[in-house]
């Protein structure tokens, strides 16, 4: 397959534009309907990451991809879950500023363990050794491939939470947010669900991780930093918090534009784009969480229509 | 919604069931706001509790329903059959499920749901809000409840149950109607008529009588005293954190503590 017309940095620039999208979406559903301020996104993401990582480079399994693959990245999924449970266990019945601490604080564990357990992750050097699950050619054909299997994940979890929209889960979770002692009052186990929303929520977030460390092949602890969970915070903000298609719109506005358009396409110095441009996209996100809250604090798409979507679901 | 509106005090066709508080005390910051010994409530189907501000009688409430602690003490929910469930060992969710409802006496509403919202959410078995029952259940929910909810909507005069309740009486009104599809055995409701005009007033105190003599046990928290007079079968009055009397409501409107602690001269 010629793939010469399309550019390597395209691809991943898409692939991270998807990735973010999904956690955003994972993010809709614990901050934007059950109002659960999870600040330590990268800290589940990273655990997948790590985990897949070891468990695929370290472990000699008798078997190879794809099975290798499937096995080391359920396991990831699985170990993200725990985390997240136990995560939950200890801020599901917290305030905002006691699940912000816990989740922060959450992330930087796995950012320390990620860098002195050296054996294991390689530390600051660096983990390689990981490979696409499949070879169908050149890189950028596995690249597509793999691109086009992590934006049918993204697409399931899109259709995960548009489905909760439509169903009394969601209005569980919507209630809990709104309400959460008059929802406990009408029998409703509320720390029960944000607990397995939270555990859930963390596992699709570790599969992620994996599905990242198989696209860059090597993992770094760099990317154990903010700047995961400000994407997918800022994206979710800025497109609407508490809209299915919020973190679809944000990021594409946020990463979309940032990552793709300006560091692909607008041809800035070279020295720039491994210095100053990291650093300005953060800040640009940072300004930008900051004028979308000042000035219009539900998103581009405004509030939650539960009363359209009522009259659509039940109005006869 | 058939049970005529008239002054008689209902009678129960079935024997309800009871709440009992031993030695429930709680304190805030030292002050002591509840100390009850031991008090039945349900020994008739609908029975007041009043006193004056600051009584302790939304405080009592809240500790049977345990959205907040006690100190010491228990509250038990004792069946007509001789059952006992120690509420006060549960979790607040739980009280639902043995059917102890309670409305709330400030307006508490879900701003994000419509009132269609509301009622599916209490009407809603446990067991299809789960994450992975996503799929039909909406659907199965609403035709399963629709006829009960607006029967519901209609008495109570709801004219856009697909949009958001936007006055203090529908949020007060759409509070009782929660309760109501919880399919209560025993319910506490505090100060279900404030605010509320005569019309609506009436239509809540018929659901009560209609309820009372369902077989539900109903304790009713008012100011308005012209309700519990009217409703109530037997009457508590607290004041300090005490409960300091029990008794039909005759004999409640004329003791003189009574009178000096809480109605004041010339009330009867």
């Amino acid at each position: 397959m010629n793939l010469d017309w399309l550019d390597a940095f395209l691809i991943s620039g898409l692939f991270e534009v998807v990735m973010v999208i999904g956690l955003g979406l994972l993010l809709h559903l614990e901050l934007g309907l059950a109002r659960i301020a999870n600040f330590g996104v990268v800290g589940f993401w990273g655990l997948g990451m790590y985990t897949f990582g070891i468990t695929y480079v370290k472990i000699d399994w008798p078997f190879g991809d794809p099975m290798q693959f499937l096995v080391c990245a359920v396991i990831a999924t699985l170990a993200a879950g725990l985390s997240g449970w136990l995560v939950g266990w200890l801020i599901a019945d917290q305030d905002t500023d006691g699940v912000l601490v816990g989740t922060l604080g959450f992330a930087t564990v796995v950012l320390i363990l990620a860098t002195t357990q050296q054996d294991l992750t390689g530390g600051a050097l660096g983990m390689g050794g990981l490979g696409f699950p499949y070879d169908i050619g050149t890189v950028k054909a596995n690249e597509l491939l793999w691109l086009l299997i992590t934006a049918s994940i993204v697409a399931l979890i899109l259709f995960f939470v548009w489905r909760v929209h439509r169903s009394p889960y969601g209005r569980l979770l919507i209630a809990i947010g709104s309400n959460e002692p008059l929802a406990r009052s009408l029998g409703k186990p509320t720390y029960r669900t944000k607990l397995w929303l939270f555990a859930i929520a963390s596992a699709a977030m570790g599969l992620l991780g994996a599905m990242y460390g198989v696209m860059v092949r090597f993992l770094e602890i760099a990317n154990l930093g903010v700047e995961i969970t400000l994407a997918a915070m800022v994206g979710l903000v800025l497109g609407g918090t508490v809209r299915v298609w919020g973190a679809v719109v944000g990021v594409f506005l946020t990463v979309g534009l940032f990552d793709i358009l300006i560091q692909s396409y607008i041809p800035f110095p070279r020295e720039w784009y491994t210095q100053a441009i990291p650093v300005l996209r953060e800040a640009v996100f940072g300004a930008t969480l900051i004028v979308v809250l000042l000035f219009r604090p539900l998103g581009v798409l405004g509030d939650m229509r539960r009363d359209k979507l009522m009259r659509k679901l039940h109005g006869r | 919604m058939a049970v005529d509106a008239d002054d008689a005090v209902a009678t129960a066709a079935v024997a309800g069931p009871q709440i009992r508080i031993r030695g429930a005390v709680k304190s805030f910051s030292g002050r002591v706001v509840v100390d009850v010994d031991d008090l039945v409530l349900g020994d008739q189907p609908i029975e007041g509790l009043i006193g004056p501000n600051g009584a302790g009688k939304t405080t009592l409430m809240r500790m049977v329903m345990h959205s907040i602690p006690l100190d010491r003490g228990t509250v038990s929910l004792l069946s007509p059959g001789g059952g006992e469930v120690v509420l006060s060992d549960l979790s607040a969710y739980r009280m639902a499920h043995h059917g102890v409802v309670k409305s709330n006496q400030v307006i508490m509403d879900f701003d994000k749901l419509t009132i269609w919202d509301s009622l599916l959410l209490a009407a809603t078995e446990r067991s299809n809000e789960r994450p992975h029952r996503i799929f039909g259940e909406e659907e199965a929910a609403f035709v399963r409840h629709e006829d009960e909810m607006r029967r519901h909507l209609e008495y109570f005069g709801f004219t856009d149950p697909m949009g958001f309740a936007r006055s203090a009486g529908e949020k007060k009104l759409l509070d009782i109607v929660r309760c109501l599809l919880l399919q209560p055995r025993f319910l506490l409701l505090d100060e279900p008529t404030a605010g509320l005009p005569d019309e609506l007033t009436d239509k809540v105190t018929r659901v009560i009588r209609e309820l009372a003599a369902a077989g539900t046990s109903v304790v009713i928290v008012e100011h308005d005293l012209n309700v519990i007079w009217n409703l109530c079968a037997e009457v508590s009055f607290m004041a300090e954190g005490r409960v300091i009397l029990k008794g039909n409501p005759q004999m409640i409107r004329e003791h003189r503590t009574v009178v000096e602690k809480y109605l004041g001269e010339g009330h009867v």
